[in-house]
């Protein structure tokens, strides 16, 4: 009992300590719950005021940031592999991309998940942080019905959702970045901190995209991945065997794919393939291939 | 027995001012998305939304989704992913010390990697290829034409049908 009493003062003591430092709070946070909808500059200053839980992980990358970073590892990529431009083919891609991450961990981002289709013929696809997205030709000729195609962008989603990405950018560039941001209170960035944050930037850009093409990502980062896309296309409709179906095509392919594309950067698909059964097993769905699912994937990918 | 009542009044006090003190204020983090009518991707839209939008939460659901009022009083769905909670760190009250900005700053503030920092990469590398990443921004996949996709393809809500 004596232990409890203490225990009641202790508390009593920290709520009297936290009450006189919250009011202030308080009153500003009605503040901004009463404004007209907008964050006012007084809000902001408010706000920057009594916010001081400081920067250090990937975790604190804002979402314009990570569209930014995501835009810079985009263009990097499509430097390296030009875009095939086919209308009716990269709206299929992008309604089936967003009907997936719909039923995602993370609907939205920024700007939105946007796909394109790479003119390679290597097989392989790609998402940059914020939900840039990319399939090869390579990859769209050995998928046979909307199950694969949707399976591949949901574990392309995944890595998106997971901020994969954005966790192969190096630590101690964050936190030079963090500092440089951390310290600048006008509007623009004077030459001296801009050239510092572009330097940073580029390292960063460089860290995520050589994991994209050439590192791969850890190999626990792949396995959540198909995991996720599991989920995430089970949750949207699809059949659960997209993902095993299209890993049984991969582990039957041979010669000189085996050093490109997604053989370099993943895991083998035998070894994917095992873990992706157990994912199927798990999930429990019962949805069926569709016939009308497989002749739009046919009629959109005609040629590719 | 009776030391316990000052103890769950405390601790009681404590729940309902560390609920008042991270009032359920959402803050829009997403460039632009939609206030909805019902808790899904596709079907009525209350309103658009952008970027620093403030709203208060009204309730929620374990899928993620969450209903909302805005400053004007009109009511919807948003899902959690296009919205931060904002917190107000209280032991920084008084002035504490402080170097470095929080997320919720840099972004409310447009700060960090941003648009001038991107321009003043692309002066440097012409090589990457911004111009098809704005070409991918462009293609946009109207509600109305993710319903009709879902439908013809018995996906989502039309799972299952004949």
């Amino acid at each position: 009992m004596r232990a409890a009493g203490r225990l009641a003062q202790a508390a009593a003591g920290l709520l009297a300590v936290w009450l006189l430092a919250s009011c202030s709070v308080v009153e500003k946070g009605t503040g901004v719950l009463a404004g007209a909808g907008k964050i006012s500059e007084s809000d902001r200053q408010a706000i920057v005021k009594t916010s001081s839980a400081v920067r250090s992980t990937f975790s604190d990358i804002t979402e314009e940031e990570e569209y930014y970073i995501g835009r810079g590892v985009a263009a990097l990529v499509l430097a390296q592999f030009p875009v095939y431009h086919n209308d009716v083919l990269t709206r299929y891609v992008n309604t089936l991309g967003q009907s997936v991450a719909a039923f995602s961990g993370r609907p939205e981002t920024y700007a939105g998940y946007h796909f394109a289709v790479l003119d390679s013929g290597e097989i392989n696809a790609l998402a940059a942080p914020g939900g840039f997205i990319f399939v090869t030709r390579g990859l769209l000729r050995r998928c046979t019905n909307e199950e694969m195609l949707a399976a591949v962008l949901a574990h392309e989603i995944g890595h998106v959702a997971a901020k994969h990405g954005l966790q192969s950018i190096k630590k101690s560039r964050l936190i030079d970045a963090f500092k440089v941001i951390g310290q600048q209170a006008a509007e623009r960035y004077g030459p001296e901190q801009l050239s510092q944050l572009t330097a940073i930037f580029e390292g960063a850009l460089g860290d995520v995209v050589d994991t994209l093409i050439l590192r791969g990502y850890d190999r626990k980062y792949e396995y959540e991945a198909d995991e996720l896309g599991v989920k995430y296309s089970v949750a949207a409709g699809f059949a659960p065997r997209g993902l095993p179906d299209f890993l049984k095509i991969l582990v039957g392919v041979g010669g000189t794919e085996q050093g490109k594309g997604w053989f370099k950067t993943h895991p083998s698909a035998a070894d994917r393939l095992e873990r992706a059964n157990s994912a199927v097993a798990t999930a429990g769905a019962a949805a069926k291939v569709l016939a009308a699912r497989t002749q739009r994937f046919q009629r959109n990918t005609k040629g590719v | 027995m009776k030391q316990r009542i000052p103890l769950i009044a405390a601790l009681g006090l404590l729940a309902l001012f560390a609920t008042l003190a991270l009032a359920e204020t959402l803050i829009v983090k997403v460039q632009s998305t939609n206030l909805r009518k019902t808790p899904k991707f596709y079907g009525a839209v209350v309103q658009a939304l952008k970027s620093g939008d403030k709203l208060e939460k009204v309730t929620s659901q374990p899928d993620g989704w969450i209903q909302v009022k805005t400053a004007g009083g009109a009511v919807g769905w948003i899902h959690t992913s296009a919205v931060d909670v904002q917190k107000f760190n209280l032991l920084a009250v008084g002035g504490g010390l402080k170097t470095q900005a929080s997320a919720s700053e840099v972004a409310l503030a447009g700060k960090g990697f941003n648009k001038q920092v991107e321009e003043s990469y692309r002066a440097k590398h012409k090589d990457a290829n911004f111009a098809e990443v704005d070409r991918m921004l462009l293609l946009k996949v109207a509600a109305a034409q993710l319903e009709e996709f879902m439908k013809q393809g018995h996906l989502g809500d039309w799972r299952g049908a004949k």
